[in-house]
């Protein structure tokens, strides 16, 4: 028997969905402090941060490959939460590192069943480059230059250290991580005129190709699986308040698009895979007066309208998240 | 000012997540096997892999009939030349391959011999449920059979999953059992089987 083996590997965490990556999580600070960036990076100066969320996923229906969006199974309740872990310090004055790891909780009723499934998700290593000398917020525009941005360049590499549909087992509900090596290319934006900010971020990612030899726990013939190139990227813009004590409350909202190309095995395409998804996002952050504490609260809504996504579920997202920055 | 401390903190949380992760069955995926590890079965037992007989099963279908393997077998009463067997959870990656058998496999196919192609549905939970998400989702009237398989009949059977697809031939012998991927491994078979 010839077997002709293309993979989809996307496919398998996609419907019980781990979305790593794929929502805004709430990160710790922006270059100035106080809280609005994309991503786990260090205020300028400061030399390290702790950080740690909460993730609340509630899935309600998917888009299909074709754009229209569906409902879930009658009767069904799909969840996951995930707690994740991030410790940034820096490196050299224009140099920092992050890693953020994530443990992962799937909780998802069917009317036939229940499961219950636990375990470390995919851990990410970060390393950015600040192309400034000085902190990028200004009160007041005096001169050109005072609108020149923050930027950032950096690397992140994904560790599939979670379970994956390429592990030992039972199916899909005990997955926790995408199972494959992911290398990002990112740059990130970041101005603030007080009381105003505004960010940018972009990220292009490239997976791996790995070997597969077992799927949910059963041998197959082996084969060489490769996901699809990932591109997201997030616009966001806010508002920041200060109190008399000069402790500040930032809103921010947030467009977030998302796209995953089709994924290749032994260098086939596979034509039923790829992604697309947008979101948007509200969050609120408080930070302490010397900015060295920083508590956000993000929700996360994937709009359930035809066109908006492919091939992806729609949730909603609740984070709940609080850091401290070490000077 | 560069923090040896500090620093060697970072590093040391990156080697306990290495060290955490490479734990049990994970460092299947930090050191991915690329070795055929598949049991040799022998022909004419029963269970699950290829090569293997297929027990019999029966299990309600959406339009509340009674779907039995015998039936669809070389002695049966409807006898067919394979019976395909697809899992689904009614997901999105599901539904990627349920259109792409739909839109793709079965035109390609059609006038070829008999062919059954079954949607097993292991999450509904009833035959009322499992039609509404077959209504849901544009297959209603379709060359599709969904079989309500709320008691799990199935998945423990063929230790199916998500986008599990499951050849079987006229003599109840599995052809094939593994993810759906694109579809190329079954239309594959199903070249080979079909007159």
């Amino acid at each position: 028997m010839k077997n002709i083996m293309i993979v989809n590997s996307l496919k398998a965490v996609l419907a019980m969905g781990t979305a790593f990556g794929f929502t805004s999580s709430a990160w710790a600070a922006s270059c100035c402090g106080g809280g609005s960036a994309s991503s786990l990076v260090l205020p300028k100066f400061s030399q390290a941060m702790v950080d740690v969320s909460v993730d609340f996923e509630n899935y309600d229906g998917f888009w299909k490959g074709d754009g229209s969006w569906s409902p879930d199974p009658t009767g069904s309740d799909l969840n996951q939460y995930r707690l994740n872990l991030g410790y940034a310090y820096r490196l050299a004055p224009r140099w920092q590192a992050s890693i953020s790891v994530p443990y992962v909780w799937n909780k998802n009723q069917y009317p036939s069943f229940s499961r219950n499934t636990n375990g470390l998700g995919d851990t990410k290593v970060s390393i950015w480059y600040e192309q400034f000398d000085k902190v990028a917020c200004v009160w007041k525009v005096k001169k050109w230059q005072d609108l020149i941005p923050a930027v950032y360049w950096g690397g992140t590499l994904t560790l599939p250290t979670g379970t994956s549909q390429y592990n030992d087992v039972a199916d899909n509900f005990d997955i926790t991580g995408l199972g494959m090596y992911r290398l990002d290319a990112n740059v990130l934006l970041d101005k603030t005129v007080y009381p105003w900010n505004m960010s940018f971020s972009a990220n292009y990612g490239k997976y791996l190709e790995r070997s597969v030899n077992r799927e949910y726990g059963t041998y197959v013939e082996p084969y060489d699986a490769q996901r699809g190139d990932r591109f997201n990227s997030s616009l966001s813009f806010g508002y920041t308040h200060f109190t008399e004590e000069m402790q500040s409350l930032t809103g921010t909202l947030a467009y977030a698009y998302l796209q995953e190309d089709e994924a290749r095995v032994d260098g086939a395409i596979d034509t039923t895979s790829g992604l697309r998804k947008r979101s948007a996002s509200a969050t609120l952050a408080w930070a302490s007066e010397d900015r060295n504490w920083v508590a956000k609260l993000t929700w996360n809504h994937a709009l359930d309208r035809e066109g908006w996504g492919e091939n992806f579920p729609t949730t909603d997202v609740i984070t709940v998240g609080v850091s401290h920055v070490l000077r | 000012m560069f923090c040896v401390s500090s620093w060697c903190k970072f590093l040391s949380l990156v080697l306990l997540v290495a060290v955490l992760a490479a734990c049990g069955d994970l460092t299947d995926d930090l050191l991915p096997d690329s070795d055929d590890k598949r049991a040799a079965v022998s022909a004419g037992t029963t269970g699950y892999m290829p090569g293997q007989l297929a027990a019999d099963f029966t299990v309600s279908t959406s339009n509340e009939t009674s779907f039995q393997l015998a039936d669809h077998l070389s002695a049966g009463s409807a006898p067919a030349d394979v019976v395909v067997l697809y899992f689904t959870m009614w997901c999105p990656i599901c539904l990627a391959h349920s259109d792409h058998l739909y839109n793709v496999v079965i035109p390609q196919f059609a006038g070829r011999g008999t062919v059954v192609y079954g949607l097993v549905d292991y999450v509904s939970g009833s035959v009322s449920a499992s039609r509404a998400s077959e209504l849901a989702n544009g297959y209603a009237g379709s060359e599709f059979v969904t079989l309500v398989d709320s008691e799990h009949v199935l998945m423990d059977q063929f230790n199916g999953a998500m986008g599990t697809v499951v050849v079987i031939d006229a003599d109840g012998t599995i052809l094939m059992n593994e993810g759906y991927r694109n579809g190329a491994a079954l239309i594959d078979i199903l070249e080979q089987q079909l007159p």
